[in-house]
């Protein structure tokens, strides 16, 4: 039996590139690690101190979360959120997954003319103003679908779903049609099956894009009951950074820093629940889609 | 049982959005029936039978306020102004809270302005509201003003505020009272003055002694070197801010070149940079950088960061906010770690020639504009009633409540929550939506300044009364400068201001040498920069403003 040893060389290049990946992993970890440390620091300590990578755990605070949520439009904010992320992510896929299909197909007739036609307000975009124009028109003004039908097909998503599509094996699709299935079954009992590492790819893709919506909320919701997290995130630490003008200060107990940094875990928080479960399709995806074959 | 569970979520998502969108109220029908403006009643005989008067119909109001407390959220549909403005000024009234930041509000308003839908009134920051006013979007409101004599002698009676929001002669704008002014001033540690036998500084070259003490004396008496004379930081941005930014203005304002223009008159109009003095302030701030007795950290800091700093025990003299400095909720940490500290103000130093000055001020303005939509529609006079009643009976409303629920008057007149409900006190997070519209009805009043600056004893057993502070301040010189607030920055401002801030700050910290000829070499970027013509075109917006004659 032949027995593999590895040469010097091989083990000093080993060594670099570990060396490097623990930096890179280092360089990635301190600005969150700090992030956290910030926001888990008390008014008192920023106040005498100054802050460093450690604080001793006897004197976490979490104040600033605290203050977060327990703020009286956390919870519809966050309600939401999730309405926009959920309801607006199953739009998209409900539009981006067929299309998708049929672009895929290099039978459909007039294929040309709809990639064409797919492919020119993603390269000349018309704009804010005529699609705010449309969205009033549509009096989608003061409702969740303004936010969530704009954007209801990323024609980047479109592409690379497209692209991935098309790396499928015809035979199987073959296959299922001399088996009587119409084209829908053929999407739904082959198609998707398969095509798991792209649908959480941009799946994901729309989810974080809808979880940090807070621009479009700006413009069309003006009912503050609609508003999604981020825009209230937004507000609140606003108000903290201009708080030499609140006489009366809401967040008096907790250093404005200390929001900011909470705020961004508050925010990422769903993400970094979601992603792990979707990482291991995510580079599969990514690659797929991205390459013609 | 998993993927049940998913088609369930998919049906619930896509059932709530199509409720949502049904449930949520769609933007407001155009009233129907505009109200006719009062007119002389023409002589009739009197009817043998007198009609029925046929009530006019409800006129609809959108407002867009930025809010007094902008994540509060706006006031609930409840709300008991509601009712009473559609009862007794039969408005059916719609409030939007703007956006916080200046630049999601321009960004609001300007869609709505592009896409002719900007509601009846609304708040617009000055240059949105130029360039509205300049595409004819907004109204003339001179006819307004005698339908509502009581605000606009409370509200609209300033001429420095009216004049900013005067286009082509007229008023195309109401200017409420903004912020308060001459808020911020010099401030010095009394405690380390007394343990040092010092006295606070009357000129700059006392100013220097006494940072300099401070900073090598050990005045907090700890042992060891870790106290600054003066802490500062760069503080704003945008042209009117450029260069060290206001917390460094009492030098500048010694030297007779406080903020970054000189307002005195048409001959001398232009940048203060122009100015012999300010490079000689700039040498003093200099001179106070490399005898290292500014906290080290001052072109880096952010403003909070400064408020550690000083409630941390580093700062000896600093120009300060007084509510920032001295409310309970601010003051609360410096006064459990130096329970002996104390701040008081004093007067800003006088220069070579005997000048001083605390800053510049800017009567700020709360620009309210009228769409011209709205007037075309006839809605002039029920905007002119709805505003004269949040000047009058609904002042109190507005401002804070409802009497015996969200606040009541003391012996004194003066607003107090004392023995009411904590969660529906008007202070409390809970009861914020309430007092939305407090920035339409603000005036700054000695009623509103006791109710939000209350006196109050601090952990320490130390009277704090943030009033005196402000009172304080508002003795002290200062360079009204309230012209800048109509002069619009130029096309390339971001590259000019930095160009502006950057050259300053390298020539206090030395990275450039401070000369005649490497001054003269600034100003020829400036120039470079189109300096010229930004003094030009302001000079020019100043005396269309009248603010120059």
């Amino acid at each position: 039996m032949r027995t593999l040893t590895k040469s010097w060389d091989d083990i000093f290049f080993q060594f670099l590139v570990n060396a490097f990946l623990l930096t890179l992993m280092v360089a990635v970890l301190i600005p969150l690690w700090r992030v956290f440390v910030m926001s888990i620091t008390p008014l008192h300590y920023i106040d005498t101190k100054t802050l460093g990578l450690w604080l001793d755990p006897r004197i976490w605070s979490f104040e600033a979360y605290k203050q977060l949520l327990s703020h009286p439009s956390f919870v519809r904010a966050t309600t939401n959120s999730f309405i926009i992320t959920l309801g607006g992510t199953v739009v998209n896929m409900l539009l981006t997954v067929p299309f998708a299909y049929a672009l895929s197909n290099p039978d459909l007739p007039g294929r040309k003319f709809f990639i064409t036609m797919a492919l020119i307000p993603f390269l000349f975009n018309a704009g804010l103003i005529p699609t705010y124009l449309v969205v009033q028109k549509m009096s989608l003004i003061d409702t969740y679908w303004a936010v969530i039908l704009p954007g209801a097909i990323n024609i980047y998503n479109l592409l690379v779903m497209k692209s991935f599509f098309e790396g499928l094996p015809d035979e199987l699709k073959e296959a299922a049609r001399l088996d009587g299935a119409n084209e829908l079954q053929v999407l739904w009992h082959v198609v998707l099956p398969l095509s798991k590492p792209i649908l959480l790819t941009v799946g994901l893709w729309y989810a974080v894009g809808h979880w940090n919506e807070f621009f479009n909320a700006i413009l069309y919701l003006n009912d503050a009951k609609l508003q999604p997290l981020p825009l209230l995130l937004r507000n609140i630490l606003l108000a903290a950074n201009i708080n030499e003008y609140v006489e009366y200060d809401a967040f008096s107990s907790a250093p404005v820093s200390a929001f900011r940094a909470a705020s961004v875990f508050l925010t990422m928080l769903p993400i970094i629940i979601i992603y792990p479960r979707v990482q291991r399709y995510f580079t599969k995806g990514t690659l797929l889609g991205g390459v013609k074959q | 049982m998993n993927k049940f569970l998913l088609k369930c979520l998919l049906i619930i998502a896509a059932l709530s959005l199509i409720l949502s969108a049904c449930g949520a109220p769609a933007t407001p029908a155009p009233t129907e029936a505009p109200v006719e403006p009062p007119t002389e009643a023409p002589e009739v005989a009197p009817p043998t039978e007198a009609p029925e008067p046929t009530p006019e119909p409800p006129v609809d109001l959108e407002i867009w306020v930025s809010g007094r407390v902008t994540e509060a959220g706006p006031p609930p549909d409840d709300w008991a102004a509601y009712q009473i403005i559609k009862d007794e000024l039969n408005v059916n009234l719609k409030v939007v809270i703007l956006p916080g930041t200046q630049a999601d509000q321009d960004t609001k308003i300007n869609t709505a302005a592009a896409s002719n839908s900007l509601p009846d009134v609304f708040f617009a920051n000055r240059d949105a509201w130029y360039k509205i006013t300049e595409a004819g979007l907004t109204a003339n409101v001179e006819e307004l003003l005698p339908l509502m004599p009581e605000r606009t002698k409370t509200h609209y009676s300033d001429p420095d505020r009216n004049k900013q929001v005067t286009y082509n002669g007229g008023l195309y704008g109401l200017a409420d009272p903004g912020n308060l002014v001459q808020t911020d001033a010099m401030v010095i540690r009394k405690d380390w003055l007394d343990k040092l036998g010092l006295e606070a500084p009357k000129t700059l070259d006392e100013f220097l002694a006494v940072a300099k003490a401070f900073t090598n004396d050990d005045p907090d008496g700890n042992g060891k070197k870790d106290t600054y004379g003066l802490c500062a930081f760069i503080d704003g941005s945008g042209l009117n801010a450029a260069g060290l930014g206001p917390r460094f203005d009492f030098v500048y304002g010694a030297y007779g070149v406080a903020g970054t223009w000189n307002l005195s008159s048409k001959g001398d109009f232009g940048l203060n940079v122009r100015n012999p003095n300010y490079m000689k302030a700039t040498e003093f701030i200099k001179t106070l950088n490399d005898a290292k007795v500014i906290d080290p950290d001052w072109p880096t800091l952010k403003k909070d960061e400064f408020r550690v700093h000083w409630k941390q025990g580093k700062c000896g003299m600093m120009q300060e906010n007084f509510a920032a400095l001295s409310t309970k909720s601010n003051y609360a940490d410096f006064d459990a770690n130096f329970p002996a500290g104390e701040w008081v103000p004093f007067d800003p130093p006088t220069g070579p020639d005997g000048a001083s000055s605390a800053g510049v001020t800017i009567k700020p303005a709360r620009i309210y504009a009228v769409s011209q939509r709205a007037m075309d529609e006839g809605k002039g006079p029920a905007i002119a009633r709805l505003l004269e009643w949040m000047a009058t009976d609904g002042y109190m409303l507005l401002a804070f409540g409802q009497e015996g629920v969200n606040y009541k008057l003391d012996a004194n007149g003066y607003v107090s929550t004392e023995g009411l409900e904590d969660a529906a006190k008007w202070t409390a997070k809970e009861a914020q939506p309430l007092t939305q519209l407090a920035n339409m009805v603000y005036i700054f009043s000695d009623l509103e300044l006791q109710a939000r600056y209350p006196a109050y004893k601090a952990a320490s057993g130390r009277e704090m009364a943030p009033l005196s502070y402000y009172a304080a301040f508002q003795k002290q010189a200062y360079t009204n400068s309230s012209g800048a607030a109509v002069i619009n920055p130029p096309a390339n401002a971001a590259d000019f201001v930095r160009f502006y801030s950057e050259n300053i700050v390298q020539f206090v910290l030395g990275q450039k040498p401070l000369t005649e000829e490497s001054w003269a070499e600034y100003i020829a970027g400036l120039d470079s920069l189109g300096a010229k013509d930004v003094e030009a075109s302001a000079l020019q917006t100043l005396i269309d403003a009248s603010f120059i004659e």
